[in-house]
């Protein structure tokens, strides 16, 4: 007998992968995409983050359940890669962490802590002092803006400014079309990476009301430097919006490579996180533990095993 | 780290991969050569590969870790997923017969 699958740690997987058309299955325990002419392709599962599906795929259900086995996030996206659902562990696998998040959410003194954080790591330099988070939104806003204004003149891409309609796709610009595709393929992988650390991605800090407002706290962190110059360098080739997509994922693929952004972007959440300066709470202790020790698990701590 | 399992390849180019490499099992060998003599090795099998088919792989710095190169006909051949290279297996009949 086979000892049972195991998710692996984020660290150790390969960013994404996106499926196009085909059938979804499981054949000899592998996950396999299965083309109308019969052509089976194997996908590693669990050696990847996130698979991002394309309108033309059907997933079983047994290709369902392999992906939650090996703690793989399945995303289902539209055009460009842009995300309509997720199937991981919606929610978040681990109690404590949850209630650790939503104490640091709902404490004001303990979320501006953690907000100034986020602008500390992600601008390289501390906030000023005294600045609400509503505030620090502000002077957030004026410095994307301009951030997006350098990066169109470096790679000499003509910008009218971050505009885009979801249920329009074809009247954005190239530009913008480039963007939207390199942060979905972000914002895939930074929500794999929130649940395998066992928190949720609803809950957010800087941005609420959405179901990913921690995937853009954090995403939002390392976009600057990761994603946002491939989409400018891609959109400064002016390619057909058909090949736009294939070319930023290929340089997204490469940057987030080259940032190793896998292996950092856990221990950038905890970074974060304990910048709240709030002790992860304690199991109550009436409480009780599980049954069955599931052993010494490989993947990360929100990972299921 | 590098890998090559021949096919149905001619015993002659076995034994010349076995100068460099080391055959562990049949038609797979394994050996940790530079880039040139890689290129080499590779060279030797696109001469003398004949009827059969191989593989080589190798560790690069890509995010998968690994590229491959093929010859010759198999049923699994390399696709392309934006930029990340898998295999596809083909079923036993002509493509277009089934379904």
């Amino acid at each position: 007998m086979l000892p049972p699958l195991k998710p692996i740690a984020m660290k150790e997987r390969i960013s994404m992968i996106f499926i196009e058309y085909g059938e979804i299955d499981v054949l000899d325990g592998a996950f396999v995409v299965i083309d109308k002419t019969g052509v089976r392709t194997h996908i590693p599962i669990g050696s990847i983050a996130c698979i991002m599906l394309e309108p033309g795929t059907r997933v079983s259900h047994r290709a369902a359940a392999l992906a939650a086995r090996v703690g793989t996030l399945l995303v289902w996206v539209g055009e460009a890669g842009v995300r309509l659902y997720a199937s991981g562990q919606p929610g978040g696998a681990r109690s404590d962490r949850l209630l650790y998040q939503a104490k640091l959410a709902l404490d004001d003194q303990a979320r501006l802590k953690v907000v100034r954080k986020m602008y500390e790591l992600r601008f390289g330099e501390k906030p000023p002092e005294r600045r609400s988070v509503e505030q620090l939104r502000g002077i957030e806003g004026a410095r994307v803006k301009k951030t997006y204004e350098n990066l169109a003149k470096r790679y000499g891409v003509q910008w009218c400014g971050r505009r885009y309609d979801p249920s329009e796709w074809d009247t954005s610009d190239v530009p913008n079309t480039c963007l939207s595709a390199a942060t979905a393929c972000l914002y895939g992988i930074t929500e794999a990476a929130i649940l395998a650390a066992g928190y949720a991605p609803a809950v957010g800090f800087i941005h609420t009301g959405k179901p990913q407002s921690f995937v853009y706290d954090i995403a939002d962190i390392v976009k600057f430097e990761t994603v946002v110059p491939v989409a400018f360098q891609i959109a400064a080739k002016n390619p057909p919006q058909s090949q736009a997509e294939r070319l930023v994922r290929l340089a997204c693929r490469d940057v987030f490579r080259e940032s190793k952004l896998l292996g950092k972007i856990i221990p950038m959440i905890e970074e974060v996180l304990s910048a709240g300066e709030i002790e992860p709470p304690k199991p109550a202790p009436e409480a009780v533990a599980p049954a069955i020790d599931d052993g010494k698990p490989l993947g990360d701590a929100g990972h299921r095993h | 780290m590098l890998v090559i399992v021949t096919e149905n390849a001619p015993p002659r180019l076995r034994g010349r991969l076995a100068v460099w490499l080391l055959e562990i099992r049949a038609g797979v060998y394994i050996g940790s050569p530079s880039k040139r003599l890689r290129e080499f090795i590779w060279n030797q099998v696109l001469e003398g590969v004949e009827d059969g088919n191989a593989v080589m792989a190798w560790n690069t710095n890509t995010e998968s870790g690994y590229d491959f190169l093929t010859v010759g006909k198999n049923r699994r051949v390399p696709v392309d997923f934006d930029g990340l290279r898998l295999v596809s297996f083909k079923p036993l009949d002509e493509p277009d017969k089934a379904l």
